[in-house]
């Protein structure tokens, strides 16, 4: 089936309540709709024409078009088509039904549109704060255009702490976070445990939110984003940098020329390999099987060379430009990635041999941190998490984008739904994310790296764009707009749908499954962090504060 | 004073010395072979003794419930190790052996692990107590199988001396050794348990209760828990070497020594090699694991019991 039938579809069902319909292609469908058919139309395209949930994305255009705007987006992947529900909203007291209870997946993306740019879920069962800190004042929501990119409300009380859920009754509190050495990065779960086992959990994230989509909207120009994009992710930046030029590409018809995208898909297969080599080692380490992780990390080490002769940096590859890359694969470059595969490929051989065979990993991995095909629709899951349920889907070959459509390769799933299958599933991916660069080398022709662009990129246009990123499908969403910059960026990493399972993956479970479960899905947070001095001649210690530590950061010079 | 006395002290003193003397080297020697399995340079064999002294040097602070309880737990952990040796043949013969007995020593070894679960209770965080209460667990099942391997080898010496027993007397039989042999397996089997390595580090489990009873501990505290740990390590493998492979402890000074600390040595290497090749299990399996080893174990004794 095709765009055009869905959209029949579509009008045969709800006929006078669409609006109006963009069609700039065979894989993308922006359809207009009243926002009273909204929660139903949702409802059908989730439910009756069974499409994966993406992201809920809240736009403030009032500068534009005098409203607020709710795009709901959903793939039909075996259609490869992305497709976009949009809904114009009155600009003073924004509502919109809430569609979480249709489509549970949409639970976070429905609290940060209420946090961040105000708008209103009506009947969302859970309307507690996601984003925000709790002692940011109520009314104020920072993606709003009028809020400057730059403002702190003065009633701000960043030192107010969280308030807690009760939990379930006979059950003790083993709070896991804030800092936990296998976290690595600040995200706090309120275990509710009864003796060894995990009842129930409340999660409390987004601890360094960092306002990047804000920054983009305000400051920044379209060819400076993709650094900044790159910095979302610490191991999958790249993913988060193709995604964002692939939307912005998709809005105003700009394709990039064969080589830079023979080069974008090598340097994210690169990055796949390197995470998931990254992760194998994690995992291992988390059930204490230090060995496995230490000589994953030694194999992994090469890739991360390869890349900094590359790019000229281990991981943060600055490639992408609007149109184009930066970076060429020169043939020496080519020979030596060669090399480097295919020592690669005959050591992980050796330590995927190792691992299927170890039945003491299986021990603590079969059946571990279970997801079905259920909980995969219903929360939207995706990446290796899904695939290891038994869910096919994977946006390289669902969503093809830069030369995926010129590569062969298979899609690696599995049956278990567990934290085994999950590592099964990852270490085949290596072999064939190697087939992928070598198919690419092979077949890349010589030609420009950028094409160009003339003039100003026209305003107003919207692009989609999903990238298969080693967690899962990176989905980028992007309004053109005026001052070379887009008007709105929303960026959905894999994360942000498949940490809202964890709770029901570690539910029931031991304790000393929990950190192997969240493990699992390969969770991505961000960083930031504050420091405790202690003066040893007084003994006084004073906790610095998020501000004090900027303020010391910025100042020229630091006087001990 | 008697002659026999002062010898009973002189040689406690010097297997006192020796288990605190070889116990940071035992973990160097492990920690080294382990990096080398791992593919990395590895610290110095004596950066333990470095870390040890630096803990040491440390400002003692106080985090935890109660902190005099706290110092308390871990002078007792260090203390009721090293009393151990005084019962132990390390290349000579036992020093106290005529004052002590299995009993005695059966005792010692429950009160290390109590040691650990007082260390944890005092400290009193969530993390600890869920630590102490996996500790707990396996201390049921896991001290009664050194305790059936002692007793196995009084029933067929129908004694209770420790140079008797302690001189591979679970072989002591007419026929061939069968309860003797099962011991040896169900030891060996556990034998990582015992000296809190992977897979059986599960109270301390750094990755997921982030060391457990030891997280409220720093500074000096610490050390005296680590130095127990260490020196655990050289004490059940000098007990084992007792019990299950005495071959070579008649022989003249020095070779007796040289013997035991090969024995001991090759005892670490094992343990090494064990841990850096296993995932960590999570607690109900272990207790799973250790009470088959423990019905074993019965049925070892029963043998015993008809002489077999």
């Amino acid at each position: 089936m095709v765009a055009r039938d869905r959209l029949e579809q579509l009008r045969g069902k709800f006929g006078s309540a669409i609006q109006r319909v963009d069609l700039p292609g065979d894989s993308r469908l922006f359809v207009f709709v009243e926002p009273s058919v909204v929660k139903n139309i949702c409802q059908y395209i989730f439910r009756d024409l069974d499409a994966r949930y993406v992201i809920s994305i809240g736009i403030d255009d009032r500068p534009f078009s005098g409203n607020f705007m709710v795009a709901h987006n959903f793939a039909f992947d075996e259609d490869h088509l992305l497709c976009s529900v949009l809904t114009y909203l009155p600009s003073n007291n924004p509502k919109i039904d809430s569609i979480s209870d249709v489509v549970p997946a949409a639970n976070w993306a429905e609290r940060e549109m209420r946090d961040l740019v105000g708008i209103e879920p009506v009947g969302h069962r859970y309307l507690k704060r996601l984003v925000l800190p709790d002692g940011w004042p109520e009314g104020e929501h920072p993606l709003r255009k009028d809020f400057s990119w730059d403002h702190v409300p003065k009633e701000f009380n960043d030192e107010r702490e969280f308030t807690f859920d009760e939990p379930p009754e006979g059950c003790t509190v083993v709070p896991f976070g804030p800092f936990h050495p296998t976290l690595d990065e600040p995200a706090h779960f309120r275990l509710y445990v009864e003796g060894e086992m995990v009842r129930g959990c409340e999660y409390r994230g987004f601890m360094a939110h960092r306002g990047i989509e804000k920054m983009a909207e305000s400051v920044l120009g379209y060819n400076d984003i993709p650094m900044l994009a790159e910095r979302i992710c610490g191991i999958c930046g790249c993913v988060h940098s193709v995604a964002y030029v692939q939307a912005v590409e998709s809005a105003v018809a700009l394709k990039p020329p064969p080589r830079a995208e023979y080069i974008r898909t090598i340097m994210l297969e690169i990055e796949r390999l390197h995470s998931h080599l990254l992760w194998v080692g994690l995992a291992c380490h988390i059930v204490g099987f230090d060995t496995l992780f230490m000589q994953s990390f030694r194999i992994r080490e090469p890739i991360m060379w390869i890349a900094e002769k590359i790019s000229g940096n281990r991981k943060t590859y600055a490639l992408c430009v609007i149109g184009g890359v930066r970076w060429d694969i020169t043939p020496v470059l080519k020979s030596e990635l060669r090399q480097v595969l295919d020592k690669l490929e005959a050591e992980w051989r050796e330590v995927v041999a190792a691992v299927s065979k170890d039945k003491n990993i299986q021990k603590r991995t079969v059946g571990v941190g279970l997801t079905n095909r259920d909980l995969v629709k219903n929360a939207g899951l995706v990446g290796p998490v899904a695939r290891a349920a038994g869910v096919d889907i994977d946006c390289r070959r669902d969503h093809p984008y830069a030369a995926y459509d010129r590569v062969e390769f298979d899609v690696i799933t599995a049956g278990g739904g567990d934290v085994w299958s999950r590592l099964l599933v990852r270490m085949s991916e290596v072999f064939e994310s190697i087939r992928i660069i070598r198919q690419c080398l092979e077949r890349m022709d010589d030609g420009p790296l950028q094409s160009p662009v003339d003039g100003e990129l026209p305003v107003g246009r919207m692009g989609l764009s999903s990238v298969e990123a080693p967690r899962g499908e990176s989905h980028h969403f992007v309004i053109t707009g005026e001052n070379n910059r887009p008007r709105r960026w929303r960026v959905r990493a894999p994360t942000y749908q498949n940490l809202q399972a964890v709770p029901m993956m570690i539910k029931d479970q031991q304790i000393a499954d929990m950190t192997i479960s969240l493990g699992s899905i390969d969770p991505c947070f961000s960083c930031t962090d504050r420091l405790e001095t202690i003066d040893l001649r007084s003994g006084a210690t004073r906790v610095w504060s998020q501000r004090e530590l900027l303020e010391l950061a910025r100042a020229k010079e630091v006087r001990r | 004073m008697s002659h026999g006395v002062i010898s009973a002290l002189l040689g406690g003193v010097l297997n006192v010395g020796l288990v605190l003397l070889l116990a940071p080297l035992c973990q160097g020697v492990l920690r080294k072979v382990t990096a080398r399995v791992q593919s990395r340079q590895g610290p110095p064999i004596w950066q333990p003794y470095f870390d040890l002294l630096k803990l040491l040097g440390k400002e003692d602070i106080e985090s935890g419930e109660s902190p005099g309880m706290q110092r308390f737990a871990a002078c007792l952990s260090l203390a009721t190790v090293l009393s151990i040796p005084c019962l132990v043949p390390m290349g000579f013969a036992a020093p106290m052996n005529d004052v002590a007995d299995v009993y005695l020593l059966i005792y010692l070894l429950a009160l290390c692990g109590v040691c650990t679960l007082l260390a944890g209770l005092a400290a009193g965080s969530t993390y600890s107590l869920v630590g102490i209460s996996r500790e707990m667990m396996s201390i049921i099942v896991l001290e009664p199988l050194f305790a059936i391997a002692l007793l196995v080898g009084a029933l067929h010496t129908r004694s209770f001396r420790l140079d008797t027993v302690l001189n591979g007397s679970v072989y002591a039989t007419d026929g061939f050794p069968w309860s003797g042999l099962i011991m040896l397996g169900v030891i060996l089997l556990s034998f990582q348990a015992f000296v809190q390595r992977v897979p059986f580090d599960i109270s301390e489990a750094e990755t997921e209760l982030m060391e457990g009873p030891l997280m409220e501990y720093s500074g000096p505290k610490l050390a005296l828990l680590k130095y127990a740990q260490m020196a655990k390590l050289v004490i059940y493998s000098a007990l084992f070497v007792g019990l299950f492979v005495p071959w070579g402890s008649g022989e003249p000074f020095p070779w007796n020594c040289l013997v035991f600390a090969m024995k001991v040595f090759a005892l670490v290497l094992l343990v090494t090699l064990v841990a850096a090749t296993h995932a960590r299990y999570r607690i109900d399996q272990a207790i799973r694991y250790f009470a088959f080893l423990l019905s074993i174990a019965f049925v070892a004794l029963v043998l015993a019991s008809y002489g077999h």
